[in-house]
């Protein structure tokens, strides 16, 4: 094992955390692919959980109401290597969020890509879920 | 199937030797390792910091003491703090004051969480250092299956914060340095809601007064919880039974019943507790 591959594997154990096993699930248990959504909010904070990331967003509707949307990523580990860090966004950051709505209607979504003020974009997609890449 | 007899067999003579050099520690122990002290073996603090860093006097916990009686007393303690007191901010000295009053549903020991650093080294249950001539030193921890490699070479800041933080090592002498950062915000110090934020970074001290007793200590710096760093300091000590090691303490089904009881049936919540 070289020792790049050690350290993946042991921050990956490092970022295991006991209790949410229980909220991990498939894509299409919580999410419906026939209702892409796209958000344009600010971001509030963003944690690196497992099983599952999340993004939570001030979305301001066009009626003008204040909306606070929780968008679910990829484990950390796969965010990570994609070139995500605890520096990406912000609280406060402009960003537009592609994504699939929750089937429950609640304000919360499966992410996709995430783009950033300066125009690039990050790749916030569960994988091995079953979500749309 | 007799194929596979060659593999099997091979596959415990690697087991075997796998082991040998654990039987063989014991015996021929080095005193050192690439010029460095041997460090290695299970190691355990024999104090009461982690019910309090500071001095604190014996007390009931009165919820429990009605089926536990003197079992669920707190014993005594005397600070580990050099000087005594945490020179907590007081925004932070209210956090800690809240964080007893929910003690102990909201205390991350008892919902199994990684116990991060330094809290993992003088929790009541043992650890393990595994220390070879490479890059990186292995230590392992009973509670929640924890553990940590400390990096000796490509010191760095983690992507992202970590349970069990980013530890970065060097040698002072002989003494082994650990700069621990990454630390995420939700570990605490010990029982009694001792606390940090983010901003945390934890120098750790490891030296040996003999064969079987090291000098711990550990300076805090968290310019957002702390008016200035400071310093605990204890013993820890090897354990020297012939047969040492770290046994299974998988605390996630101990947890369950208090995280998510009100999900769980009566049943569920027995079974979870045997």
């Amino acid at each position: 094992m070289t020792r790049h591959s050690l350290s993946w594997a042991a921050l990956a154990a490092t970022l295991a955390v006991a209790a949410p096993a229980l909220a991990h699930h498939s894509f299409a248990a919580e999410f419906d692919i026939n209702q892409p959504v796209q958000l344009k909010g600010e971001v509030i904070r963003m944690v690196f959980t497992n099983p599952h990331s999340r993004i939570f967003l001030k979305v301001t509707t066009e009626s003008g109401e204040v909306q606070e949307w929780s968008i679910e990523g990829g484990a950390p580990n796969a965010l990570i290597r994609r070139g995500w860090n605890r520096d990406s966004l912000p609280p406060g950051t402009q960003v537009t969020v592609l994504g699939y709505r929750a089937r429950d209607g609640s304000l919360s979504a499966s992410g996709g890509s995430v783009t950033l003020p300066d125009g690039s974009s990050l790749n916030a997609t569960d994988t091995g879920v079953g979500a749309p890449q | 199937m007799s194929q596979k007899v060659p593999a099997v067999a091979a596959f415990i003579l690697s087991v075997s030797f796998l082991f040998q050099p654990l039987l063989a520690q014991e015996r021929s122990r080095p005193e050192r390792i690439g010029g460095k002290p041997n460090l290695n073996g299970i190691w355990q603090a024999a104090n009461e910091a982690h019910w309090n860093l500071e001095g604190h006097s014996a007390e009931a916990v009165a919820e429990f003491s009605q089926a536990l009686g003197a079992i669920a007393a707190i014993p005594a303690g005397q600070s580990v703090v050099v000087g005594g007191e945490i020179p907590y901010l007081p925004g932070a000295l209210a956090k800690r004051t809240e964080n007893r009053a929910g003690w102990p549903a909201a205390d991350p020991e008892a919902k199994c969480y990684m116990p991060g650093i330094p809290r993992a080294n003088y929790m009541p249950y043992p650890f393990q250092i595994v220390q070879g001539e490479g890059d990186q030193i292995l230590f392992s921890y009973t509670f929640a299956n924890a553990s940590r490699p400390v990096f000796m070479r490509d010191h760095q800041r983690a992507p992202v914060d970590l349970w069990m933080g980013r530890s970065n090592g060097s040698w002072d002498g002989d003494t082994l340095v650990i700069e621990v950062n990454s630390n995420i915000e939700n570990t605490w110090f010990d029982r009694a809601g001792n606390h940090h934020s983010a901003a945390m970074v934890v120098t750790e001290r490891f030296t040996k007064i003999d064969d079987h007793v090291m000098q711990y200590e550990a300076t805090i710096e968290d310019p957002e919880t702390f008016s200035r760093p400071w310093t605990i300091r204890m013993p820890l000590y090897r354990r020297i039974e012939a047969d040492a090691r770290l046994l299974e303490f998988n605390c996630v089904k101990f947890s369950e019943p208090l995280l998510y009881g009100e999900f769980m049936s009566r049943d569920a919540a027995a079974e979870a507790n045997q």
